[in-house]
């Protein structure tokens, strides 16, 4: 319960950030609004803890996504309370809260005035740059959100936040190579993360399959999505997503090989041999049937997926079962 | 051999009370007030202009590239080599291009590392200032008294740090005066801070001092260091990098790893 509300909600499901929502009166009643500086106070209550403000911070949030919007403003209030309204955080929020509060396209403009008052008045205010991004993405301007994210990282380019948030509006326009360069920098800001290495895979698997790309390139990029994935499951070895990557790309090779181009092979990206590939594809066959089946039967340690991933791999494992049968 | 009697001294029980009663109280209570008066005198964190943010960021975006460069393919990898040597090297990331190759200013006159002087002369100030006042209190008004005998035995070698100011020879060394007891508190009240204010409270000295004889940290950033050498030094670094990639062979070594399991 308090341990959900103490990472950050974006990976929250609407279920469980609807409950934490609706307790959130309760909560809100139980924890102390303002913490007394004096010192003869703070000899008899509890001490400070970062948490508290964490639980508020990410309390406001998940109530701002099920609409609770007066649990928020007490929530804000807290924080202005404690913070004052000129921390750069807290100053976030107060937009986030205005954003969320505003009816038509018009405030939201007036919004987006205000947010660019307070970067003229200090450009690396970053949690004020990024509301402003996402405001823009919200309301369409998708080219301003590219230049305003781009002039962000120009000056703070080991932002990870950012540099993810710049691949999904790259793939979101289906620019992929930009998308995938741009998810290449949060590998290099942080080396271990499998679900970027997956979701690198899956956007030049994607890639392939719109055939934007060049078409002598496939056999190379097909083989880097194969070893991106295989460096997803290395890391992870029971990444769902990875597996299931794995399976449509070990599929896409056997049945439709790729011409072997010279450029793949220079880049030591070639895709593996046939013997190889069929490995791959019943290990990943082995691994996703074992998932669904225990994740269906409602084994312990294994309900941490999401339904629609294992409903997906279902699909996935029933087609190619009947098409090797056929 | 013939025990020699236990020296008794008569001590006037309103010592207690006002000797060492008072000094305890005056310790922790100039404590409280040192915690006070240096969080009221933090200065917050300077802002850093955006120039500056752009330098010290690039250059750690070159580390990161040249520690984690496994993660990238070998053709990714080169452009980035490529574009990152090149910018570093013409200097295009630093905060003011016009002074390249000049010496590093004297961080005497860099407003922004007197800054970070001051803060620490004023936190010197506040553990100074408060103890030579107590201490020449002490030794003004209570100096030459015998307030405390210890309740256990010890060696001679003490005497002339617990009976600082009282010049008997033949005295018991359990026999503690007041500076003594002065410096008792000093060494001993960082637990009583702990408690009263927290575990990072400003008010022990014991805890400044280490802090003092901690070697300083060699700062990347601070005045005086020349950011273009950085980036040059970087600049090399990154061109001498042999390259592989962790996704060289992955797919076998995936395949053993589950084979072996």
């Amino acid at each position: 319960m308090t341990s959900s509300l103490l990472r950050p909600p974006g990976h929250l499901s609407p279920a469980t950030a609807l409950q934490l929502s609706q307790q959130a009166p309760i909560i809100i009643k139980n924890s102390p609004g303002a913490v007394t500086a004096s010192a003869l106070s703070s000899l008899f209550s509890a001490p400070e803890t970062p948490e508290l403000w964490t639980i508020y911070e990410n309390l406001l949030l998940s109530c701002l996504r099920t609409g609770d919007e007066e649990s928020a403003h007490l929530c804000l209030g807290r924080l202005v309370n404690r913070f004052g309204d000129d921390n750069e955080r807290v100053m976030a929020l107060i937009g986030l809260m205005k954003e969320a509060d505003a009816k038509d396209d018009a405030t939201l403009e007036v919004v987006l005035k205000e947010y660019e008052a307070l970067l003229q008045e200090n450009p690396t205010n970053i949690p004020i740059v990024k509301r402003r991004v996402a405001l823009l993405r919200s309301i369409g301007r998708i080219s301003d959100a590219v230049t305003a994210l781009t002039g962000l990282l120009d000056f703070s380019p080991t932002d990870s936040e950012a540099w993810s948030e710049l691949s999904d509006i790259y793939f979101s326009q289906g620019l992929y190579s930009q998308a995938i360069f741009a998810l290449e920098e949060v590998l290099v800001l942080q080396p271990n993360a499998w679900n970027i290495y997956a979701r690198i895979g899956e956007l030049l698997l994607m890639s392939v399959k719109s055939g934007s790309g060049d078409q002598n390139d496939s056999a190379k990029q097909l083989g880097e999505a194969l070893k991106r994935f295989c460096r997803s499951i290395e890391l992870c070895d029971d990444y769902l997503r990875g597996y299931y990557g794995l399976k449509l790309t070990t599929t896409q090779l056997l049945n439709d090989p790729p011409k072997p181009s010279k450029q793949a092979e220079s880049d030591g990206l070639a895709p593996p041999n046939l013997s190889t590939l069929q490995k791959l594809d019943g290990l990943a066959t082995e691994k996703l049937g074992e998932i669904t089946r225990r994740f269906t039967a409602g084994e312990k340690g294994w309900q941490g997926y999401e339904e629609a991933e294992i409903v997906a791999a279902k699909e996935l494992l029933e087609k190619s079962s009947s098409t090797t049968v056929r | 051999m013939a025990q020699l009697p236990p020296q008794t001294i008569q001590r006037d029980p309103q010592l207690f009370y006002w000797i060492l009663f008072p000094i305890t109280v005056v310790m922790v209570l100039t404590g409280i007030l040192r915690h006070y008066a240096t969080v009221l005198m933090a200065s917050p964190p300077k802002k850093v202009e955006q120039p500056a943010l752009k330098e010290q960021r690039s250059l750690m975006h070159g580390v990161a590239v040249r520690s984690n460069f496994h993660v990238l393919t070998a053709p990714s990898f080169k452009a980035r080599r490529e574009f990152l040597t090149t910018a570093f090297e013409s200097g295009a990331y630093l905060k003011d291009p016009e002074r390249r190759g000049q010496p590093p200013a004297n961080p005497m006159t860099d407003p922004g590392a007197m800054d970070g002087m001051m803060g620490m002369m004023k936190n010197n100030m506040a553990m100074m200032v408060p103890n030579t006042l107590i201490m020449s209190w002490i030794n003004t008004f209570f100096s030459g008294f015998v307030i405390l005998k210890l309740p256990f035995p010890i060696t001679i070698k003490f005497k002339s740090m617990l009976q600082a100011g009282v010049a008997t020879k033949e005295m018991d060394p359990r026999w503690m005066s007041s500076i003594s007891w002065y410096f008792l508190c000093y060494f001993g009240l960082q637990f009583v801070f702990n408690f009263l204010l927290g575990s990072d409270n400003a008010a022990s000295q014991m805890a400044q001092q280490m802090q003092g004889m901690a070697p300083q940290a060699p700062n990347m950033f601070g005045p005086g260091v020349d950011a273009d050498k950085q980036f040059q030094a970087e600049a090399e670094n990154l061109a001498v990098i042999k390259h592989y990639s962790v996704l060289d062979d992955v797919e076998q070594r995936l395949l053993e790893g589950i084979k072996t399991r």
